[in-house]
């Protein structure tokens, strides 16, 4: 109030207008051309006033829409060829030369449970939402090239559509799961001093010697490392995307959309190794998550120390209150 | 073949909103749906300026090149116009897009933005020539009656000019040699890749 | 960032929530349909399907199989008087089409014209009688709706007299219906009878008519192409009057113009400007008189000119002496060198032209602003010719004909006043004995008395009249008892300043109609809860008729469709009144009525015979539709029609004067008193209708006369007597002759060029290429005005009360038969400008007309104003914690009135000065009020009125309300 009164005093006092009156200064005639051209260099948007409540229909020239689709149809095009097409060769050419990696002591027939249930049926949610993500999304970026001109517009369009809207939902699903996943498994997955041994001997897929790993391995935790990281940014952008500016402006969906984009890509590619080594590349991987038992022989090459780790329970397990033999 | 474009002679400009209520008029265009606008720069500013806005009818669209179903075509007259049904609502038109011309009937509901709207000079869709089922999605076809769009013909001051590219740009270049200076056309360079001299 | 954004879409799902509740809002067209086809049987429900509803569904795409009908009227919006093309399939109005071909659009619209036809499917129309009864809207027949409302007023009329019911009519009548509801209160007996011309110019008109003759637009749109210096001072015709911008803008390319504008806001208009001042609001007369100290100063004034042709510049100059630059920039805010610059360009880069509009006219010193600015142009020569002239640019589509159709307290029709012999000639005309007239009144006294405009009603209905006059000085109307019942046609609820006591007012009207396409804010702001009635009236569209623009022309507008829902046209529903109250025969004895629908034709042929004074004797209904017939033949500079045409040599729209009957076929009168010219072909002098001597001085021209006059001087008008003294009156023809004698017996000499109606006079005198009004002076010094040279006065609220000794406002007095306060209330300034520091001004959206009932609910134009607001500069803003878009409340100095709304942040006002559109309503005091519409009829988008906040204040002249310059309040909400 005081404030407001010093004010009243301040207008009352003073001819105040006179000072207020800005005579007229000769416009601003630099070309629009000009002007817009700068801002395109600059990267910047032209933002002005409008009428109706709607913030983004004041922006007259955008043109950072030139970048974004600069980076829709060179970037990320070329990003997810390589990445894609750049995995799916190397897993060829790999297999080619070693072939299927077999337990190399052959299955003992004994097996011991690796994951339960909750952690398979977290796993295959995850696993099923993103095949679809991939291949909708990867429809999005690639189908107008690849799958229009076979299918014909309106089927492709169907498809397109049908693939839009289960990318949109299931997208809940993923995240929910890779949620999940993260606290089941967070705990296995800290890198340690192991992992730089298991890397140096290159995982065992370059010699014939597989290194030491506990329940995880370097490579399983970089992929769940990828997983939980790139799937959880994937996520968030998709998010900012699928809610069109309620969480930001154009500037930040484009960038949104190319952070989804590039990091998509590159995850479809890890990924895509992922299901290689879990399924045909590797003997006795699958049924890890399938029927979650695994071969004692294959646990014992892959994750000797997990084993260790298991039978030492099993052990304290089978008889909680007996002292250990020789404790005494 | 006639090469269509827009042209707002930001000094005639006065942001009276006729081309935006004649759109809205001609096409019976919903709430919501602004395929033409008018922004100020500087409002309240010397060097204020406003300039009406709406798809420009790029060479080289960014639209079309960013579609994924590939919706858009371009007329012989050079007007990009696009297939509602075929058109998923995905928004990349909307990224691309230099001027925001793009719009969705829903603005956030999950996951379905509606069929893409935008301007289409008048030029109606890929239907049959002013048939109910053409203006249902895409308003009036003036161009297949031999007249030019609605916003341009209304606009108060002849700020808005539309036609042949060439013709239109001679009348602003005209214009320009009368009054002896001129503030360029928005969005020409963006749109066009080239300027107006005069 | 993230809080505005949200908050756009907050108002836009309110909005379109709103909006989905009774029409197509949101919705694809296909969805639109459907609602439409929902709607109708909802009606139908209701008891009368109108055909309406049935056939708007078949609207939309043109069906080329079937036959379209081109149409033409009016935009019913501005006074730009812009054609509307309809395009009509099956009675349905299915497309517009730019009108090319008349001189006046060319094609163009602003938002409002483009947007027309959606007045015409009416979503948010009334649409039947409806009436308040205990407060709940109920629908009743129009039969009732008239039984009732004439058995009320007769019996208002039998308790307290026929001047206690107020009759409001509209500018945006047809010059038919203008003219038919005055004569409707002349046959009911009141002269409490006014529209909005009160409101927006009418002291323009009484500044303008009291220099040199008429009250109009001196020249046109189209003329402002011949300008090589325009000044737009307190007018934004950006907004305003879109269209005219072409011309100006045009205008200003061609000729490398200069256009100067003089306003308080920096507008869109002033945007265009090659010089923009910003002066204080309400200092107009110190620019004037500052810009002619540095002519008269620097001997830029046209000597000729005031010498022939202008009576009392040297009482000008004795008050220019004082605004000297340093006074003008202490008063005004305005520097010397830019006041210099202006000066000369106005006074030597000529012609030069004068543009002004509401920013002038609304103050408590109206009418002096006016006459200040008449005397610029008189002291610079530029009046009178190509490109220069008052461009006064006027509100509503026909405020124009409105005023000129006298619907206004102080005259009859054509400005006869209200003297006996103004009565004399009109019963002569109307063919109705002057003494059964005179019974109509309360006496003749009351007869000849203006009555009580438009903004006083309701002080007159608070206030006690004669009847109950108090024994002290108390306030009082001076008529025999105060208002009881109003009338309203046409007129919005929230255009007259001081809302507050407007609400007690209405609530005290024991009757009130109101007879519009939509309910008005009438309708819902006050807590009536009986004898309220709405009766459905259709737009202009839906009728035939003809409409006045800004620059005098007259245009004919065909019925596009018929009257839509149980809607009935103005000249209908009067006639309904009349033949209720009885006198229907006798008003329409010369009118052609069928099926209860009086001829439009009939109508103009009434105003042809009797409007002698101001030349709307030539305009026939048959010459009016030949011109649109030809509207292309018509040059868009000289609005001429081209040779070898059938309006070769005619002005577009025969603008007034055209004198004579219409088989003398005068081309109408482009550009008034402009002597280059033969009057025959439009020519003029400054009339001569102040006497002829003053003071021992000649009011005559000297030395300047029209082209081909054959009297090379000064000379007064015309009468009987003069022709006989020029030996003329032989010229008359047999029958003019036995006309006048007929009509004025032993009295002949009387007979004059405005009141012989046979036509006779004018003739002759325009035969000796002579105008029959006379040839006078314009006058700088208008004797009978309260100022006779304009003074400056302070605002009555003011900023600056250290000037209010030096210069004060007016002493209280009275006038229009009630108390007229003003010293006394100016004196409360120095106070009240300690809790209302900031100027509150007002003005014009381009979107949204007038009160903005009818185009709030066109949601084609709702959606781009969807929210009442209020500008504020950023540094006012910043000293109360006020954001772009944040709601706040402001606070008026009178009836503890606030109102809620949203701030606009901006540079195009001063510090110390907040503007807001007056075009809102809907709420009050924050209060949304839209349950209070009858069901089906609030418009799209409501909001605070800015005249809950305006405060007292009235031009002596005319009682034009003060709405550019109170004071107020504001605080984030």
């Amino acid at each position: 109030m005081r404030a407001l009164l010093l004010a009243v005093a301040l207008l009352c006092a003073a001819p105040a207008l006179a000072q207020n009156t800005v005579p007229f200064t000769a416009r601003d005639q630099t070309s629009a051309e000009e002007l817009e051209l700068q801002r395109t260099l600059q990267g910047g948007t032209i933002h002005g006033r409008i009428s109706i409540p709607d913030d983004k229909a004041a922006n007259l020239v955008q043109p950072e829409g030139r970048a974004w689709r600069d980076f829709h149809n060179r970037t990320l095009y070329t990003v997810g060829a390589v990445a894609v097409c750049g995995v799916l060769g190397l897993l060829w050419l790999f297999y080619m030369i070693k072939g299927r990696i077999r337990i190399a002591a052959g299955p003992a027939g004994r097996t011991m449970t690796r994951f339960n249930l909750l952690e398979r049926a977290n796993h295959w949610m995850v696993a099923s939402s993103f095949i679809v993500l991939m291949l909708s999304g990867l429809n999005l970026t690639f189908g107008r090239w690849l799958i229009l001109p076979t299918l014909g517009p309106e089927t492709f369009t169907m498809l397109t559509m049908w693939g839009k809207v289960a990318h949109n939902f299931l997208s809940f699903p993923f995240a929910l799961g890779l949620v999940l996943m993260f606290l089941l498994w967070v705990r296995d997955n800290i890198p340690n001093a192991l992992d730089l041994e298991w890397l140096k001997a290159g995982g065992g897929f370059i010699g014939s010697r597989h290194p030491q790993a506990a329940r995880f391995n370097a490579g399983q935790k970089g992929v769940f490392w990828i997983t939980v990281l790139g799937g959880g940014a994937v996520a968030t952008t998709g998010y900012v995307l699928v809610f069109p500016f309620f969480i930001t402006d154009i500037a930040g969906q484009q960038w949104a959309h190319m952070i989804h984009g590039v990091l998509a890509m590159l995850m479809i590619a890890a990924i895509l190794a992922h299901i290689y080594i879990g399924s045909v590349g590797m003997e006795g991987a699958i049924d890890a998550m399938s029927t979650g038992q695994v071969d004692y022989n294959w646990a014992r090459e892959h994750h000797s120390l997990w084993v260790d780790e298991e039978l030492a329970k099993a052990r304290t397990a089978i008889d909680p209150g007996a002292k250990t033999a020789g404790a005494d | 073949m006639a090469r269509m474009k827009f042209l707002c002679d930001a000094d005639r400009c006065i942001e009276c909103n006729a081309c935006v209520t004649a759109c809205k008029n001609e096409h019976e265009v919903p709430w919501g749906i602004n395929r033409r606008r008018v922004v100020t720069l500087n409002d309240g500013k010397p060097g204020e300026r406003s300039i009406s806005m709406a798809c420009m009818h790029c060479t080289d669209a960014p639209c079309a090149a960013v579609c994924p179903v590939n919706c858009f075509y371009t007329t012989a007259d050079a007007i990009v116009l696009h297939d509602k049904d075929l058109c998923i609502g995905c928004g990349y038109c909307f990224y691309a897009c230099p001027f925001g011309a793009p719009q969705y009937p829903r603005v956030g509901n999950f996951g379905g933005r509606g069929k893409m709207d935008k301007c289409t000079y008048c030029a109606g869709g890929p239907q049959a020539d002013n048939t109910a089922a053409e203006y249902i999605q895409y308003g009036a076809n003036r161009i297949a009656e031999g007249k030019l769009p609605l916003c341009a013909e209304m606009c108060s001051t002849k700020a808005l000019l539309a036609g042949d590219g060439e013709i239109i740009a001679s009348i602003y270049r005209e214009r320009v040699s009368k009054r002896g200076y001129g503030g360029g056309a928005w969005g020409w360079r963006t749109a066009y890749r080239e300027g107006v001299q005069a | 960032m993230l809080i505005k954004r949200s908050d756009g879409k907050v108002a836009r799902q309110r909005l379109a929530s709103a909006y989905q509740g009774l029409s197509g809002g949101g919705l694809d067209r296909r969805g639109f349909l459907r609602q439409a086809g929902l709607s109708g049987a909802g009606l139908a429900a209701l008891g009368a399907l109108p055909a309406l509803t049935a056939r708007r569904a078949e609207a939309g795409p043109t069906n080329f199989a079937q036959p379209i009908t081109r149409r033409k009227n009016m935009c019913t919006h501005c006074s730009v008087g812009c054609t509307v093309i309809a395009e009509v399939q099956n009675g349905v109005w299915v497309g517009q089409e730019p009108a090319w071909e008349s001189p006046i659009n060319r094609g163009t619209h602003c938002a409002k014209g483009a947007s027309v036809r959606e007045i015409v499917h009416g979503d948010r129309r009334l649409k039947y009688p409806m009436k308040l009864v205990g407060g709940e809207w109920q629908r009743i027949s129009w039969a009732t709706a008239v039984d009732e409302i004439g058995a009320k007023m007769a019996a208002i009329r039998a308790s307290s007299g026929p001047d206690s019911v107020f009759l409001l009519g509209s500018a945006k009548f047809t010059n038919e219906a203008a003219y038919l509801f005055r004569k409707f209160a002349a046959y009911w007996g009141t002269n409490n009878v006014d529209h909005q011309a009160r409101i927006c110019h009418s002291t323009t008109v009484a500044g303008v008519a009291n220099t040199w003759g008429y009250g109009a637009q001196t020249n046109s749109y189209n003329d402002i192409r011949n300008a090589k210096t325009m000044i737009i001072m307190g007018g934004n015709p950006a907004e305003a009057h879109p269209v005219s911008m072409q011309h100006v803008l045009t205008g200003k390319e061609v000729n490398r113009a200069n256009l100067i504008v003089i306003d308080p806001r920096f507008t869109r208009t002033a945007a265009h400007a090659t010089e923009y001042v910003r002066l204080r609001p309400g200092t107009d007369i110190p620019i004037m008189w500052g810009m002619l100290w540095h002519i008269f100063r620097n001997g830029w004034e046209d000597k000729d000119f005031i010498a022939q042709r202008v009576h009392g510049m040297e009482d000008v100059r004795k008050e220019v002496e004082k605004w000297d630059p340093a006074e003008v920039e202490r008063v005004t805010g305005v520097p010397g060198a830019q006041m210099e610059r202006i000066s000369k360009i106005f006074a030597t880069e000529k012609p030069s032209t004068l543009i002004w509009c509401m920013g002038v006219t609304q103050h408590t010193v109206g009418t002096a602003n006016v006459r200040a600015l008449c005397t610029l142009l008189l002291a610079t020569g530029n009046v009178g010719s190509a490109g220069t002239g008052a461009n006064i640019f006027r509100g509503h589509t026909n405020v124009q004909g409105a005023t000129d159709l006298g619907l206004d307290v102080t005259t009859l029709p054509a400005y006869y006043g209200l003297d006996e012999n103004a009565w004399r000639h009109w019963c002569r005309v109307w063919e109705t004995d002057y003494a059964w007239m005179q019974g109509r009144f309360g006496s003749k006294a009351l007869m000849e008395l203006p009555g009580i405009p438009s903004t006083r009603w309701f002080d007159a209905t608070t206030m006690p009249g004669m009847k109950d006059k108090p024994a002290t000085g108390e306030a009082y109307v001076q008529q025999p008892d105060n208002y009881k019942g109003m009338v309203v046609f046409g007129h919005g609820g929230n255009t007259v300043t001081r809302m507050p006591e407007m609400l007690k007012g209405l609530e005290k009207l024991e009757l009130l109609v109101v007879a519009d396409p939509h309910p008005t804010t009438f309708s819902q702001i006050s807590n009536r809860r009986d004898g309220t009635y709405l009766l459905p009236i259709c737009t202009s569209f839906e009728m035939d008729g003809t409409r006045t623009a800004s620059n005098r022309s007259l245009q004919w507008g065909d019925k596009i469709v018929e009257p839509i829902f149980e809607s009935k046209s103005d000249y209908e529903a009067i006639y309904l009144l009349a033949q209720k109250l009885g006198f229907a025969d006798r008003m329409f004895k010369n009118i052609k009525v069928e099926n209860n629908q009086p001829l439009a034709e009939d109508l103009l042929r009434e105003i042809n015979r009797g409007s002698w004074s101001i030349g709307y004797t030539g305009q026939s209904p048959e010459r009016l539709k030949l011109h649109m017939a030809n509207q292309d033949q018509f040059d868009i500079v000289t609005l001429r029609g081209k040779p070898g045409t059938p309006v070769a040599g005619e002005f577009y729209g025969l603008p007034w004067p055209c004198w004579g009957t219409p088989e003398q076929k005068h081309p109408g009168t482009h550009q008034l008193y402009n002597t280059n010219l033969h009057v025959k072909d439009g020519g003029g002098t400054f009339r001569a209708r102040f006497g002829v001597e003053r003071e021992g001085k000649t009011l005559l021209a000297e030395g300047s006369w029209s082209k081909g006059s054959e009297i090379q001087d000064g000379y007064p008008e015309f009468t009987v007597a003069v022709l006989k003294r020029l030996g003329w009156l032989e010229d008359l023809t047999e029958a003019e002759r036995a006309s006048i004698e007929y009509h004025f017996g032993p009295n002949i000499d009387r007979a004059s060029w405005a009141n012989d109606l046979s036509g006779g006079i004018q003739r002759v005198a325009m035969a000796h290429g002579c105008v029959p009004y006379g040839n006078a002076k314009a006058r700088a010094n208008a004797w009978n005005l309260p100022d006779p040279v304009p003074v400056h006065r302070e605002p009555i609220y003011t900023q600056r009360p250290d000037l209010i000794a030096k210069y004060p406002t007016l002493p209280d007095r009275r006038g229009f038969r009630m108390p007229h306060l003003g010293v006394s209330v100016q004196n409360r300034s120095p106070e009240v400008v300690k809790d209302f520091p900031i100027i509150l001004s007002s003005g014009r959206l381009v979107e949204y007309e007038g009160g903005g009932e009818e185009t709030r609910s066109n949601k084609w134009l709702a959606e781009l104003q969807q929210d009442m607001f209020v500008e504020i500069n950023p540094a006012d803003a910043a000293s109360r914690g006020i954001r772009d878009g944040g709601w706040v409340w402001v606070m008026g100095p009178e009836s503890q009135s606030k109102a809620k709304m949203k701030a606009l942040v901006t540079e195009r006002v001063a510090a110390g000065v907040a503007w807001m559109p007056f075009h809102f309503g809907g709420w009050f005091q924050g209060e949304d009020r839209r349950k209070f519409y009858p069901p089906g009829t609030d418009p799209v988008v409501l909001g605070e009125s800015v005249n809950t906040l305006t405060t007292y204040g009235y031009d002596p002249v005319t009682f034009m309300q003060e709405t550019k310059c109170t004071l107020c309040q504001i605080r984030a909400a």
